[in-house]
Parts: C-alpha cells; sequence; structure tokens
C-alpha cells in the first residue's frame, strides 16, 4: 500500500514536481483568498493569461532562463494590471469589460509572438496546460523563493491585507493606500501565477487561485483558518493530482484541478454548516422532532376525551402528515414510554405529560415573547416563530420568563404553565 | 471650538457636479442631521469633507489642519450596504481595527489596545457577541460593532451614514444613546439622515442641502416648511408632510 506513494518518488523529476506542487498550493491558497474576499477573481484569471508575451518576450531575449521568465511574466502581470485600472479610471467603460479587452489582448500577442518566431522553441502545450514532467531544479528555487515571500507578506502585511479587502474606508482612513495595497497584491499573484506555470499551465492556474479558497470558505468563517485551510487544500490537490498525473498518464494540470475541484464538491455538499446535504438532513431531523411534538401536544389535548381512530384523524389533519407517519410516530412515543394505548384511547403517560406541559409553556412564551417586542423588521424571526417554539433547551426558555417578567398568561389570554 | 470649516467646496462625481459652493462653520459637542433627498449629495459632502474625491474648488479644514492630517482622529460608519457580512471576520476583529491608526507598519495590538477594545464592546452592549461571525447579527447589531469601532478608534468626529435603516426602534434608541453620551463629552456627530421624522428630536443641527446648501443652523430655527420645501423641490410626499406634523 505504501508503495503507491512511495515508489513515484525513486524518480528525481517526480520530486520535483512535488515539491512544486506544494509550492503553488501554498502560494495559489493564500493570495487566492484575498482574491476571492476581495472579488478579484476575474482579474486572476486574466493575469494569468497576460502573463504569456511577458514569458515568450524572456524566451527570446534570454534562452531559457528561469529568473527571465520570472522578470518577464511579472512585468506583464503588472502591465496587465496597470492597464486594467487605466481603461477603467480613464473612460465609461467598466471594470469587467477592461479586464476582458485587456487579458485577451495580451494573451493573443504572446500567441502570435510564439507562432511567429520560428526561431523560438516553446512548446506552447506545456505552457497553456502544465507539464509536470518539465519542472527544472531553477524553476523549483523559483517557486520555493516566491512561496516564502508570499508567505511572510501575508504574515507581515496582515492588518493592511484585512482592512484594505474588508473596509477600504477605514483603510484611507488610517493611512493606508489602497491603490498600493491593490498593486502589491497584483505584484503577488503574479508571482503566484508563475510558480504554478510548470505544472499547471496558464490556462488552468486560475483554479488553484480560487478553487481552494473557495472550498476552505465554505469551511470556515475566519481569516486564519481560511488561510490555513485554502493552503492546505491546495497542497493536498496538488499532490494527488501528480499521483493520478503519474500513474494514469494524465495531464498533470488538469488532474491537479480535477482534484481541486472534488474537493470543493464534497466541501458543497458535507461542509457541516454550509454543505447543501447537512443542511437538507438537519432540516428532516427538526421536521421529524416537530412532528413528534406536535403530536404530543394534540394528544395531550385530545387523548382522554376522543377514541384513538378519533384522535388519529384529528392527528392527521392537525399535523398535516400522512396517517402512516402519524402511526410511526405514535409507535415511536410508546416505545420511548411516552404515550400508552389503553382500552380504545391513546394517552399520554406522566413522562408525556411532563413533556406536553414544556412544550406549552416554551410555544406560550415565545408567542407573548414575539408580540410584545413588536419583532417587525426582523422578518427571519417572524417566519420562524414556530421554530423557536421546539427550542425546548430550559435554560434559554427559562431566560425567556425572566425576560418577559414571569407572565401568567399569553396574547390569547391562554394561561401560560409555570416550571415544575 | 471650530472643528470643521468647509470653505466654497465643490465637488464633481460621475462628471457631474455633485454639490456646490457648499460653506459650513461646524462647532464640536453637537449631533448634526445631513438631510436631502435622495441624490442631493448628502454622501458625496461627506466624501468631499473626508478627502476621498478629487475637490474641484474651494477648501475643507479639520481642526484647522489639511483633513489628511487628522483622519485618525475621524470615524465613518458607512451604510450597512458597504459590507461584505459574509466576510471571514468576527466582531471582536472588526472593533481592534479601530486601534489600527495607532499600531505602526507590523505592530500588532497591545494588551493596552485590547482592553479599549473591550471596553468599547462594553459600552454597546456587544462584549458577548465578541466572538461571532458578523453575519450571525441582527440589523441593530451590526450597526453597534462599527460604533464601538469608531469608540475604539477613540475619535473626535463621527460620521454616520444612515444609521438608522434596518433597525428596530428599541436598538435606535439605544444607539441614539450612545451618540448622546459622545456629544456631551465633546464629540462631533455627523449623521445622513434621508426620512424627516425625529428630526427635531434627534439633531442640535441640520444641514439642509440639495446640490447646494439650501440652509445649516440650528434645528429650531433652520427646520421650517419653507426650507424643506427648497430643499425637495417640492417633491415633498403626502407621507413627508404627514410625518412632519407627527
Amino acid at each position: 500500500m505504501i508503495e503507491i506513494f512511495t515508489e513515484p518518488l525513486k524518480y528525481e523529476f517526480i520530486q520535483r514536481a512535488l515539491i512544486a506542487s506544494i509550492a503553488i498550493g501554498v502560494s495559489c491558497g493564500l493570495i487566492g483568498t484575498y482574491i476571492m474576499l476581495r472579488r478579484m477573481s476575474l482579474i486572476g484569471d486574466a493575469l494569468a493569461h497576460s502573463v504569456l508575451p511577458g514569458v515568450v518576450i524572456a524566451f527570446i531575449v534570454s534562452g531559457k532562463s528561469e529568473i527571465a521568465l520570472f522578470i518577464g511574466a511579472l512585468i506583464a502581470g503588472v502591465v496587465s494590471s496597470v492597464l486594467i485600472s487605466f481603461v477603467q479610471r480613464n473612460s465609461k467603460i467598466k471594470e469587467d469589460t477592461s479586464i476582458g479587452i485587456i487579458f485577451t489582448g495580451a494573451f493573443a500577442l504572446g500567441i502570435l509572438l510564439v507562432s511567429q518566431l520560428k526561431q523560438v522553441h516553446i512548446d506552447l502545450s506545456s505552457y497553456l496546460f502544465g507539464d509536470v514532467l518539465g519542472v527544472s531544479n531553477g524553476d523549483i528555487i523559483l517557486s520555493g523563493i516566491i512561496t516564502l515571500l508570499i508567505i511572510l507578506s501575508v504574515i507581515l502585511f496582515y492588518k493592511q491585507l484585512l482592512v484594505t479587502s474588508f473596509d477600504p474606508v477605514m483603510a484611507k482612513i488610517i493611512g493606508i493606500s489602497t491603490g498600493a495595497v491593490h498593486y502589491f497584491l497584483m505584484t503577488l499573484l503574479s508571482m503566484s501565477i508563475v510558480s504554478g506555470l510548470q505544472s499547471v499551465g496558464v490556462i488552468l492556474i486560475i483554479a488553484m487561485l480560487i478553487t481552494p479558497p473557495a472550498t476552505a470558505f465554505l469551511l470556515t468563517d475566519k481569516l486564519k483558518n481560511l488561510l490555513i485551510i485554502s493552503s492546505l487544500t491546495g497542497v493536498i490537490s496538488a499532490i494527488a493530482g501528480l499521483y493520478f498525473s503519474y500513474y494514469f498518464n494524465w495531464t498533470s494540470g488538469a488532474s491537479i484541478v480535477l482534484v481541486a475541484v472534488f474537493f470543493f464538491a464534497l466541501a458543497f455538499l458535507f461542509s457541516p454548516k454550509e454543505g447543501i446535504v447537512m443542511k437538507y438532513l438537519k432540516r428532516l431531523r427538526t421536521q421529524k422532532i416537530n412532528s413528534s411534538e406536535d403530536v404530543v401536544r394534540l394528544v395531550y389535548k385530545f387523548g382522554e376525551i376522543k377514541s384513538a381512530n378519533e384522535l388519529k384523524n384529528i392527528l392527521v389533519a392537525e399535523t398535516g402528515i400522512s396517517s402512516v407517519k402519524v402511526n410511526g410516530i405514535l409507535t415511536e412515543l410508546i416505545k420511548k414510554g411516552c404515550v400508552v394505548r389503553t382500552n380504545g384511547h391513546i394517552e399520554l403517560t406522566e413522562k408525556g405529560k411532563e413533556m406536553a406541559v414544556k412544550l406549552i409553556r416554551s410555544h406560550r412564551l415565545w408567542e407573548t415573547y414575539i408580540t410584545e417586542k413588536n419583532i417587525v423588521d426582523e422578518e427571519n424571526i417572524h417566519e420562524d416563530a414556530h421554530k423557536y417554539e421546539h427550542l425546548l433547551n430550559e435554560d434559554l426558555v427559562e431566560e425567556l420568563d425572566k425576560e418577559l417578567g414571569h407572565p401568567e398568561k399569553d396574547p390569547h389570554g391562554s394561561p401560560i404553565p409555570k416550571k415544575k | 471650538m471650530d472643528v470643521i470649516k468647509v470653505k466654497n467646496l465643490t465637488v464633481t462625481y460621475n462628471r457631474k457636479p455633485a454639490i456646490k459652493g457648499i460653506n459650513l462653520n461646524i462647532q464640536n459637542g453637537r449631533i448634526i442631521g445631513i438631510i436631502g433627498p435622495n441624490g442631493a449629495g448628502k454622501s458625496t459632502l461627506i466624501k468631499g469633507i473626508l478627502g476621498f474625491l478629487p475637490v474641484d474648488t474651494g477648501e475643507v479644514k479639520v481642526f484647522g489642519e489639511n483633513v489628511n492630517q487628522v483622519l485618525k482622529k475621524i470615524s465613518y460608519i458607512p451604510q450597512k450596504e458597504q459590507f461584505d457580512w459574509d466576510f471571514p471576520i468576527n466582531v471582536y476583529d472588526v472593533v481592534v481595527m479601530g486601534r489600527y491608526p495607532y499600531l505602526s507598519l507590523f505592530g500588532h495590538p497591545t494588551q493596552k489596545d485590547k482592553k479599549i477594545v473591550i471596553d468599547a464592546l462594553e459600552k454597546v452592549e456587544m462584549l458577548k457577541y465578541k466572538d461571532t461571525q458578523i453575519r450571525n447579527l441582527s440589523g441593530g447589531q451590526q450597526q453597534r460593532i462599527f460604533l464601538a469601532r469608531a469608540l475604539a478608534q477613540e475619535s473626535e468626529i463621527y460620521f454616520m451614514d444612515e444609521p438608522f435603516v434596518g433597525v428596530d426602534a428599541k436598538t435606535e434608541k439605544s444607539i441614539f444613546e450612545i451618540i448622546k453620551e459622545l456629544k456631551e463629552s465633546g464629540k462631533t456627530i455627523l449623521i445622513v439622515h434621508h426620512d424627516l421624522s425625529r428630526i427635531k428630536e434627534y439633531f442640535d443641527e441640520v444641514i439642509l442641502i440639495n446640490q447646494t446648501l439650501i440652509a445649516y443652523g440650528n434645528t429650531e430655527k433652520v427646520f421650517t416648511k419653507e426650507n424643506i420645501e427648497k430643499t425637495y423641490g417640492g417633491q415633498l410626499t403626502i407621507l413627508q408632510k404627514a410625518n412632519q406634523l407627527l
């Protein structure tokens, strides 16, 4: 089993690819978090494309030098981001349109340069889609330096990045130049793109900037955790993608990105707070508890005076659930010892009655609260009033009772049972 | 004490003059309402005073200095829509930003800063929510944490943009109590307010604006039917007239 993981490590190119993967995971995960929070995903995409002419020109000038490539890409990235802002500020063209013009233009220029300059042998497809086999020692050193620089920047400028992302007006008041932070971030973004260029490629690097942060965003609402989870997801996606690429001979960039998307899908479905499956299960659970509590209340009210069959009809009519389900709930309540069947009647046991009184108390207190506090503008509370009634957390109900000044009756004049 | 002096201020916004030739001379220890219809340039006036928008003509002095020199003494509480409430940040971290003006480039909040933040949270009765993500607060609570941030900043001037929108009556009252305390300790509070109710109750002075300054001064003297009609250019709706009578 362990060989699956160790076997590829025999090869030096895999070792290099692995280090490069960790570097992209961390650098893109960190920068991507800020790109996402500042709603600049589109700019990320744009810059990834616009570095192409820089890379090609660097090749023409210097041959295959990693440093030249880095500088070329960086200049192209920063120039593009300046141009995007320049067009937007000096005309009525909005930012998204400006981004669209600049990045396709730059990308087209890159493609033209590659196709026209035959004497430069650039394997275009490896730049577009990544070629993990081609990661050189120079690439690794470069990616390592970039990653360290990004980690250091995120730690040192935590305050500045936070306040400019969350509240630019506050940033101005503090005296932080939002423009300077923007271009600083654009520079780091161009760098992180360069670090992933060789293994993931220009087209897909944007996925490493967006998908891991988005995944992390579904799992936490603290910025520090977001940065950490985002980097970890990026690293794990990159490493897993690399292994798939090795064993199945898949394109490295595509397999890395698909693993990242797979993690996003998992978070989207199963995140404890945000996952849609978890939300659905929670709703089902709440519905079940609510129906069961409604049944207890109705049995309390009608159990002794109506026959078992009449009671069942009332239960179906009042709760709006099917008679099969009503029977199911009754059976469960009997098992729990809350309900008993006695000669033609269905009645509550002592335990069941205690529960019913608690329910009625909670229900009437909540009704009083909602009426008294006149909660009008906070629509949700009003809508969810019935939900609150089922909160039987005793501390909360007692706090409610205390805040209302231990009322005797609810707004309809019905007595509110006292706590036992 | 003169806090804000505005001389002949004209600001262009989106290539149209948004406010023209505004003159103000604002003293400390007052609550001042900035009143006018939609698009009258209320927010532009604030941004112009703060130096966030390029000024065409005119001059702004705050505490006798250029506004850039004294920004740290000013708090601006924007409208709720300005924020991304899903942002991964909790109440404490929002309020601690109020201490950022006092920190060095790479500096962290000290024990003293933390104490100021805790005190500010206590003052607005939000301490028990300090670890809550801001999406999970009610409208009034969201407003209070930005007030707490301003308190932590120990500002002299407070600009508030529509602080009472989407806030229930009880919260509005409690927020106003805090504002009144600020005033009593000599601070200056400018509040953009779009409806005409409670103006006499809330504001010591009003700035009636509709691109140009219609009137500025003591609420009792300036907030007259004539001036209101001038400000709203006869657009005063029946509802607004009714509110005025109440």
